[in-house]
């Protein structure tokens, strides 16, 4: 059986790979990843010259690679809104948008395939930022497993900032306004979830948390943090079987989430559903016939 | 063909279209015509699913499929009054970006790009990316793009505009050429000299109603463009006036030197009447004729002289 293509997916893969653009992108991608590394390394350096002779110089080495994933993970967060934010809007500016509408994709169908071509591009970067990577593993001795995990947490974080990157090119007809608007989102989605456990730990000096933690569970940052943990130490966030808790401190739910590798599993999934949505709503918002009134069409 | 029942379209407080109800015949050649605002693009974007409508129904064909739905889209090909164009994207490419967007397999695509681009004559485009095509040539191409997934109906917003004397002859060349070959078309235009030369039928609209619609001859016969006469005179002008003033139903429009233009509800035969009596009363007359009605004459008298 043949495998159809999202044509939308086909076409801006097929015009970003002409695009001077690309190569430029991957080259500042690179050129920060090796910073990052020489960076991480110098101070690796100067922290082993006193536990050189204990030889422990290559468990230092280690800490490359939550370096370069952090790295990694920032630069995605900050590309990925200005790859997507533009999609739809972008299309709109050049006045194409209107006859893909008019064609039998479904206006889901056109969302999807800008993400997803977003996500492609973005492993295009991961793949190419690799070399610089596998130093960590080959130096510090990680296992290569440790590399899948963290392509599919950057998939997830690329589909997530894709989603709202989308949404807002639904939202905005300017390309620019969908780009801030995006950043607005993630301000919200990164800073804004914190605020609630942070003002009910401070209210009931952290006795009385309750249920308020789940809503990092939405947590981008926490998501990370949670994986680079169990990855790194194989220990929770919360600590060792989320001995930071007590039942009584925090609710049912998130003592038992705490346990194991419960939270980390149900962050990613509603983090996936969480883009899902985004992406529902960019699609609702594009369909024209979901539109009440519409607007006057500028000529 | 195409069957709108009463279409509507509120924008808050204002009405874009009133009430619209229109039937175009399969094969016709249809000129949509109003001036800026008259509600045609509204309306032919409803048609293609860009825009909701407020109440009224389209239907084309036998179909009895939404509009906006996948079954109504297969049945029209859409060309927008502006051709956007992606960077680094080669005519081929652009044809199966659209053609895989109706979900035709590559095969049939690639077969029916090249006819399709025989007859809108870029054949030699093909590998040419798109951006670099001149304007007239991107129109065609948007019109071969249109045709790809053979729709029962093309759809026409503004399709000459920006376009030289030379892009134009060739975009009215292409689409009598697809007319000829039983295609249902409608084309909304300010151009009207070139509506008149393309369209067997035609509708104007002002203010987001529809004036008048049908065939062009009976629009024409309906308006009566052709009661405005001119009577050319050698001598005798003084007696001629005399005549044409003792007319019930003539009224003289304007006086020259040798001409005189009137404007008469007489039949045949008292035209046959007033001019024998003129020749009877010595008035040499050296011509005579009924002033044809033009598209733009039609399309002032309908729109109060808001025309473009």
């Amino acid at each position: 059986m043949k495998i159809r293509w999202n044509p939308i997916v086909k076409k801006d893969l097929q015009v970003t790979a002409r695009s001077m653009r690309l190569s430029w992108g991957v080259f500042a991608y690179e050129a920060v990843l090796t910073m990052a590394f020489l960076l991480a390394l110098s101070v690796i350096q100067q922290e082993s010259r006193s536990i050189y002779t204990t030889g422990n110089i290559y468990g230092y080495l280690i800490y490359l690679f939550p370096v370069l994933s952090i790295a990694q993970v920032c630069i995605v967060a900050l590309i990925v809104p200005v790859i997507t934010a533009s999609s739809i809007s972008g299309e709109k500016e050049r006045q194409t948008f209107d006859i893909m509408l008019t064609t039998c994709m479904s206006p889901f169908s056109i969302v999807l395939g800008k993400v997803v071509s977003a996500v492609l591009r973005i492993l295009f970067f991961v793949a190419a930022g690799m070399p610089i990577m596998a130093l960590a593993f080959v130096a510090g001795g990680l296992s290569w497993s440790y590399l899948f995990y963290f392509v599919l947490t950057i998939i997830l974080l690329s589909l997530l900032s894709g989603s709202i990157g989308i949404l807002c090119s639904a939202l905005c007809r300017r390309s620019i306004t969908a780009v801030i608007l995006s950043y607005v989102f993630y301000f919200f989605i990164y800073i804004m979830t914190l605020l609630p456990v942070i003002v009910r730990a401070l209210l009931t000096e952290g006795e009385r948390m309750g249920e308020t933690m789940l809503i990092l569970l939405i947590n981008p940052f926490v998501f990370f943090e949670e994986f680079f943990m169990q990855l790194m130490t194989g220990e929770s966030l919360f600590g060792v079987s989320g001995s930071n808790f007590t039942k009584r401190e925090v609710g049912f739910i998130t003592y038992n989430l705490s346990q194991g590798k419960a939270w980390l599993f149900l962050s990613a999934a509603c983090i996936f559903i969480l883009s899902f949505l985004f992406m529902l709503a960019a699609a609702w918002k594009v369909n024209p016939m979901h539109s009440s009134s519409g607007k006057r069409r500028k000529k | 063909m195409l069957y709108i029942n009463d279409l509507t379209k509120n924008y808050g407080s204002f009405t874009a279209v009133n009430h619209l109800s229109l039937h175009i015949p399969a094969g016709d050649l249809f000129g949509f015509m109003g001036p800026n605002g008259a509600g045609k693009t509204t309306t032919i974007r409803i048609v293609c699913g860009l825009l909701r409508a407020s109440s009224g129904q389209v239907r084309i064909g036998n179909t009895s499929a939404a509009v906006g739905s996948r079954e109504m889209k297969r049945l029209i090909g859409y060309v927008p009054d502006f051709f956007g164009v992606y960077d680094n994207l080669k005519v081929r490419e652009y044809m199966d970006l659209y053609g895989s967007m109706y979900g035709m397999y590559s095969r049939d695509i690639a077969r029916l790009t090249d006819d399709l681009l025989e007859l809108v004559n870029l054949s030699d485009k093909k590998e040419v990316y798109v951006d670099t095509l001149s304007r007239g040539m991107k129109q065609r191409l948007c019109v071969a793009r249109a045709l790809l997934h053979n729709p029962s109906l093309l759809i026409l917003d503004e399709p000459s505009s920006g376009l030289d004397p030379r892009a134009r002859v060739e975009m009215k060349e292409l689409l009598k050429n697809l007319h000829s070959m039983g295609k249902t078309i409608v084309i909304s235009s300010h151009i009207l000299s070139e509506l008149s030369e393309m369209c067997n039928s035609i509708g104007i609209m002002n203010r987001g109603q529809l004036l008048i619609a049908g065939r062009i001859e009976d629009v024409m016969g309906q308006i009566g463009g052709g009661n405005r006469m001119h009577i050319q005179i050698a001598s005798g002008m003084e007696t001629a006036l005399r005549i044409l003033k003792e007319q019930a139903g003539i009224k003289i429009e304007s006086v020259r030197e040798n001409e005189i233009l009137i404007l008469s509800n007489c039949t045949d035969q008292e035209i046959n009447g007033f001019i024998g009596l003129m020749i009877q009363s010595q008035v040499i007359l050296t011509g005579f004729y009924k002033e044809e009605g033009s598209l733009e004459t039609l399309f002032m008298q309908l729109t109060g002289g808001s025309a473009q």
